[in-house]
């Protein structure tokens, strides 16, 4: 309610963006939808000495669908995206998960760039990009790079962008023909900040797993990918799979007490984990 | 600092004020042009208290700087009653006491509005769903969900505001 | 008709009363025009803001303000010293000392010593909001920390840290009836129980707020989101002015549930206004409210209780230890509640109570809707459950066999005295719930379980409390009402108008009702303890029928004939042979120089003071008798609960608005279910973790299933048509239906409040999984 004062200034492209946070330095950010932002602003967990908006920048709203590629401009609404016939089709793992988040006004808003250049280590979106395998183009005025989702976190927060480098397109690959998905979270409401979250990929062929991707969220320092069962998962038989669900933690690493003790978070996500690995493989099948 | 000039059509009114860019459309409204019906509540963007539409979208007015919305239109609850009087829905929430302390109602009447506009709501727990951005302390949401319900198929869901 | 049978008619008579009418205030606030305290103000208004403890107890070395004072915008930073009586003193009723009764203080701004996180210490006063970061930043403070006390049970160790010099036992209250020892010893089964209830917030959705400014009379105006006007008492002797130079306006109020209460903005207001002669606002920010407005008293409740085989449930032997925080407040008024309603709506030969209240440096906790009465419900009705367990009966068979009668009394002496349908009330939500719900996925087991309650309604009978109403009619046959009613959000002034509209036939629409205005409407007392509409109801119902028969009389006299052949109904008096329209009798009188309005004090029951060893014959009015029921499912992975179908009855005497008790019962249970599931505040180590509204969950319309109201109407309640109040009873039950309905899902009884999905994991992990 009482920010302390800061400057604006509106551009009308990314590379007007990136120009000026390198030229004001530091205590300028960007704000797109402003959702996460702002609430920091709100009650003073954060300041600013300048904002620089590119919510009307064009050209970043939209997504394309080709055979190779589902493109998706950094300044598209979560609201748009759970609706894109593309994603709702291509990409069912992220409708699914933006579903989650918040409620139908942050959605309105809030933008998928966003999300991702936050990195809120339990956020829906970077759990299901860096399972998907998502790839983000990242713009410093005229500089440009493809950075894979998962080198591009860091840790809570924090990402590989440097100062004036903007997230201008999310890519993934199509959803293979056969594959399922499945998106389970623990949130003490609908829509609040998940305390586990779970997003997995399978595809079923000739009666066993041919491909699975799992990873988890809320066990602090952003998306995990459980590697040990994804390896020890391929070529196991559906009914199986339950019985692996020990190896799921085994790549959690240390979970520290938070509001939930350590034991409940790692085991809440191996619920979640369990049950989203379980949705994936039903859905896999069912598409057979 | 000095002023930005800022325009936005509310309720199909232009409005235009100077005022600090930091300003949220929440604080620009209240402050600059007294405009009451929108709320704070939280200034988190959690309790829905200072929901307006923007193009017809719902969005938390308390989220977003007024200069950003610069040549917008934007619908608070006044903005809801037609020529003939108030909306279905507004009708729905005075016959079934869906506002008690009513701090809660304009943002929850605007959450609503854009719910049925959509057509998408078959029931109840579309309804619910719908509306678990807007916080109330005093209903219960049990008058609000029967003043939703009682509209829905009434009421041709529209989507210009 | 006398004020008596007026007030026991049948429901079949009533025209307005009783009737799903539409509230008065509803299309204004569906229409968004409602001036709440926030959005009224005069022009030029300045903006206040406290600064608060950012620690939890220490003393104030050094406050500096100088460099905040010379911000360019900051027109004041005013202390302690600028305040006239910085001690504000409040009575805590009841505690026996040597030299007279007790009183508590504490600063309206902090000069020495800071006890709670959040105590205000300093005000800034500046021409625009968008200095205070600065001015904050700029005040420096230097604490000495002193080691701080945050647990009810260390506080009241030998070498306790003291949170205030007086000690940190703050009051005790002792019940003593039958022989609790006897009873344990010939009992077939012995239950005990520790249950603990949290501390919440109100978490209204209007923060704190009001405005101020110094009028041509040198009167200080407020206008606040308050409960009580009559603050302007406290405001005054804090200013160390006459009482009648402050005023103070209560408009449309967004929720109080206590929590507006006591005094929030008010000293601060008038200090702004008083110290710069400005015109000022202050609207807390929700973050400053979750952190440093009272909170309710988190309880920690012993039962050990004792039965026959044959279902009579011999007597409780209590020990209730509640938090205070860092202030008293209402603390010992609250712990009062809690002794006296501490057995239940049962009748129960034995008990033994002991209580007290205690200090420590965690947010203070005042009035919070249910005021005590409300965490002990958890207690003995998860103790109900047990026993009923344990003896193998139906839990409401039991309930129903040892309910309370009219002719019975409460362990403290309190006789009932108007009929108990708790009974009807168990087998309305039993009947209502229908079977049980099928569990939703393979993890899910589901389970149901109820609760019953007893709530007071009105205020202790040795506060003498009053309600005065001036009711008078227009030369135009309409209606006009003065009464001091502070309107929160259930409809009390609508419901005035609904009773003098039944009264005089005058139409609602020709009805208009001023309230909330200390200086200009007659005092009708505090919008709390659930007796706005008992007390102003009243005083509006016997002023109306006084009215009314003076107005007879009048045309009886002018017409020759008897008072008794006349009626007033429909807008007319009417007699067997002529009629005159309302507007005619007001002129008939007006022209023979009678007066056409009444100014009428409605007196509640008085009894003598409570002393600690409470033992007397009345302490409160009268009691609302409810019982909830909840169907639960329990995610036996993740522990998470979901409340999928609830039921809720109450004998409400009769509903003025049925549509706005049955609100209320709806309202007042989902905000039961969040202090059952949900919500809590946190503070760890005088900390306050959950000062936001993404950290302090209160319910969503997902997080409820709807909330099917039962209305009985027993006629028998003491408020206007037999009335009893509503306003808080329904968040007694939930917290312990919801508890009963998870151990009937998954055999484990939880003790603690909030039940959070990691509390039923851990005992789902220590004890045997459901098959």
């Amino acid at each position: 309610m009482y920010v302390r004062p800061f400057d604006y200034l509106r551009v009308d492209s990314l590379e007007a963006a990136s120009q000026a946070l390198i030229e004001q330095g530091p205590g300028s950010w960007v704000i797109a939808g402003g959702q996460s932002l702002m609430p920091l602003l709100n009650v003073g967990l954060a300041e600013v000495d300048i904002l620089v908006d590119i919510s009307r920048v064009r050209g970043y709203a939209d997504v394309t669908y080709t055979n190779e590629l589902i493109e998706i401009g950094a300044l598209a609404t979560h609201r748009t995206l759970e609706k894109d016939a593309a994603i709702t089709t291509g990409a069912p793992l992220l409708a699914a998960a933006i579903g989650h988040i918040g409620n139908v006004r942050v959605r309105n808003v809030g933008t998928i760039g966003g999300s991702v250049a936050h990195n809120d280590p339990a956020g829906e979106v970077p759990l299901v990009l860096a399972v998907l395998g998502a790839t983000y183009r990242l713009d410093r005025g005229v500089d440009t790079r493809s950075v894979a989702a998962a080198h591009f976190t860091k840790g809570s927060f924090e990402t590989v962008l440097s100062r004036g480098e903007l997230v201008a397109t999310v890519s993934l690959p199509p959803t293979q023909l056969g594959s399922g998905w499945g998106f389970h979270e623990f949130a003490y409401r609908p829509g609040d900040f998940a305390v586990a979250a779970a997003a997995a990929t399978a595809r079923i062929q000739d009666e066993v797993v041919a491909d699975l991707h799992l990873g988890v969220t809320g066990l602090g320092g952003g998306p995990l990918r459980c590697r040990s069962f994804e390896e020890a998962a391929l070529g196991a038989a559906p009914a199986d799979l339950a019985g692996l669900e020990h190896l799921i933690s085994s790549d959690f690493g240390y979970v520290a007490d938070s509001v939930e003790s350590s034991a409940y978070r790692s085991h809440l996500a191996t619920v979640m984990a369990g049950r989203a690995v379980a949705d994936a493989v039903r859905r896999s099948m069912a598409a057979a | 600092m000095t002023g930005v000039r800022t325009t936005i059509v509310v309720n199909g009114s232009d409005i235009t004020r100077s005022g600090p860019a930091h300003y949220s459309l929440l604080r620009w409204l209240r402050d600059l042009a007294s405009v009451f019906d929108v709320k704070y509540g939280c200034g988190e963007g959690v309790c829905g208290a200072c929901t307006v539409l923007v193009d017809g979208k719902t969005v938390s007015s308390c989220l977003v700087l007024a200069v950003q919305v610069d040549g917008r239109r934007i619908t608070t609850l006044a903005g809801l009653a037609g020529a003939d009087g108030p909306s279905a829905l507004q009708e729905a929430f005075i016959e079934c006491g869906a506002a008690q302390c009513g701090f809660c109602t304009p943002g929850m009447l605007l959450a609503a509005t854009e719910a049925v506009a959509s057509g998408e709501l078959t029931g109840r727990d579309d309804i619910r769903s719908a509306l678990h951005g807007n916080l109330c302390r005093c209903t219960g949401y049990q008058a609000v969900v029967d003043a939703v319900e009682s509209v829905i198929g009434t009421v041709e869901p529209t989507r210009g505001f | 008709m006398a004020s008596e049978e007026v007030r026991r008619s049948k429901a079949a008579d009533l025209k307005v009363v009783n009737q799903p009418v539409r509230r008065r205030d509803a299309a204004e606030k569906v229409a968004g025009t409602t001036r709440f305290s926030g959005d009224i103000g005069p022009h030029g208004l300045v903006h206040a803001r406290l600064v608060r403890s950012v620690v939890a107890h220490a003393r104030l070395v050094s406050r500096d303000v100088s460099a905040a004072k010379a911000i360019d915008g900051v027109i004041a930073v005013l202390l302690g010293e600028d305040v006239p009586n910085n001690e504000v003193w409040v009575d805590v009723p009841g505690q026996e000392t040597e030299i007279a009764a007790l009183k508590a203080s504490m600063q309206v701004l902090a000069t020495e010593r800071v006890r709670y996180q959040g105590e205000p210490i300093a005000l800034i006063i500046a021409e625009t909001e968008d200095v205070f970061a600065a001015a904050e930043q700029a005040i420096e403070i230097e604490y000495a920390e002193l080691p701080g006390v945050f647990d009810v049970q260390a506080a009241l160790a030998d070498d306790a840290p003291l949170v205030h010099d007086s000690g940190n036992l703050l009051a005790e209250w002792n019940i003593s009836r039958g022989d609790v020892e006897s009873a344990f010893a010939a009992a077939d089964v012995v239950v005990d129980g520790e249950y603990y209830s949290q501390a919440v917030d109100h978490a209204y959705l209007e923060p704190e707020a009001g405005s101020a400014f110094l009028n041509d009379e040198g009167v200080i105006t407020l206008t606040v989101a308050t409960q009580v006007v009559e603050h302007f008492r406290d405001v005054a002797k804090i200013l160390g002015v006459p009482h009648s130079k402050v005023r103070i306006l209560a408009p449309y109020v967004g929720g109080g549930f206590g929590g507006k209460e006591d005094m929030t903005v008010e000293p601060y207001l008038a200090l702004a206004v008083y110290r710069t002669g400005r015109p000022v606002r202050m609207v807390w920010t929700r973050q400053e409210s979750l952190v440093a407005r009272a909170k309710r008293h988190p309880m920690v409740m012993r039962y050990r209780t004792a039965a026959m085989a044959d279902g009579t449930v011999l007597g409780h032997d209590i020990d209730i230890t509640a938090d205070s925080g860092a202030h008293a407040f209402l603390s010992a008024l609250v712990l009062l509640y809690a002794a006296v309603t501490a057995a239940g709506p049962y009748d129960l030969e034995h008990v033994r109570l002991r209580s007290r209240v205690v200090y420590t440096n965690n947010a203070p906790c005042s009035a919070f809707r249910g005021f005590g009465g409300m965490q002990v419900v958890f207690a003995y009705e998860s103790q109900m459950s047990r026993i009923a367990q344990q003896l193998s009966m139906d839990p409401g068979d039991i309930r129903k066999q040892n309910a309370l009668r009219v002719g019975d009394s409460l362990p403290v002496g309190q006789p009932i005295e108007t009929e108990v349908l708790l009974g009807a009330t168990i087998d309305a939500v039993r009947a209502a719930a229908g079977p049980l719900p099928v569990p939703s996925h393979a993890d899910a087991a589901v389970g149901r379980g109820f609760a019953s309650n007893i709530q007071p309604y009105g205020r202790l009978v040795w506060l003498h409390d009053t309600a005065t109403a001036w009711i008078g009619f227009e030369h135009d046959g309409s209606l006009a009402v003065r009464i001091g009613v502070q309107d929160i959000g259930a409809g009390q002034v609508s419901a005035l108008a609904q009773i003098a509209s039944e009264v005089l036939s005058v139409g609602m629409e020709d009805i208009s009702v001023h309230f909330g205005d200390s200086a200009r409407t007659p005092r009708a007392g505090t919008t709390t303890a659930t007796r706005m509409l008992y007390m102003s109801g009243n005083a509006v119902h016997d002023g109306c029928v006084e009215l009314r028969d003076h107005l007879l009389g009048i045309v009886a006299r002018a017409r020759g004939v008897p008072v008794e052949r006349l009626a007033m109904v429909d807008g007319l008096v009417r007699s067997a042979d002529f009629e005159l329209s309302l507007s005619e009798v007001v002129a008939l009188a007006v022209r023979g120089g009678e007066v056409i309005h009444v100014h009428h004090t409605f007196f509640g029951p008085t009894g003598p003071p409570a002393i600690t060893d409470l033992a007397t014959t009345r302490v409160l009015p009268d009691f609302t008798y409810g019982t909830h029921l909840a169907d639960v499912e329990v995610d036996t992975r993740t522990g998470l609960v979901r409340v999928l179908r609830y039921v809720a009855c109450h004998d409400v005497g009769r509903a003025i608005n049925p549509v706005t008790v049955e609100g209320q019962i709806a309202g007042g249970a989902v905000q039961g279910i969040g202090q059952a599931l949900l919500e809590e505040v946190v503070v760890r180590d005088g900390v306050n973790m959950t000062g936001g509204f993404f950290q302090y969950l209160i319910p969503t319309s997902s997080d409820v299933p709807d909330i099917e109201t039962i209305v009985l109407e027993s006629g028998e309640g003491l408020g206007p048509f037999g009335a009893r109040g509503i306003g808080e009873p329904p968040i007694g039950p939930p917290a312990a239906a919801v508890a009963n309905a998870i151990d009937d899902a998954i055999g484990v009884r939880l003790t603690r409040l909030p039940m959070r999905p990691e509390s039923v994991w851990e005992a789902l992990s220590a004890g045997e999984l459901p098959s």
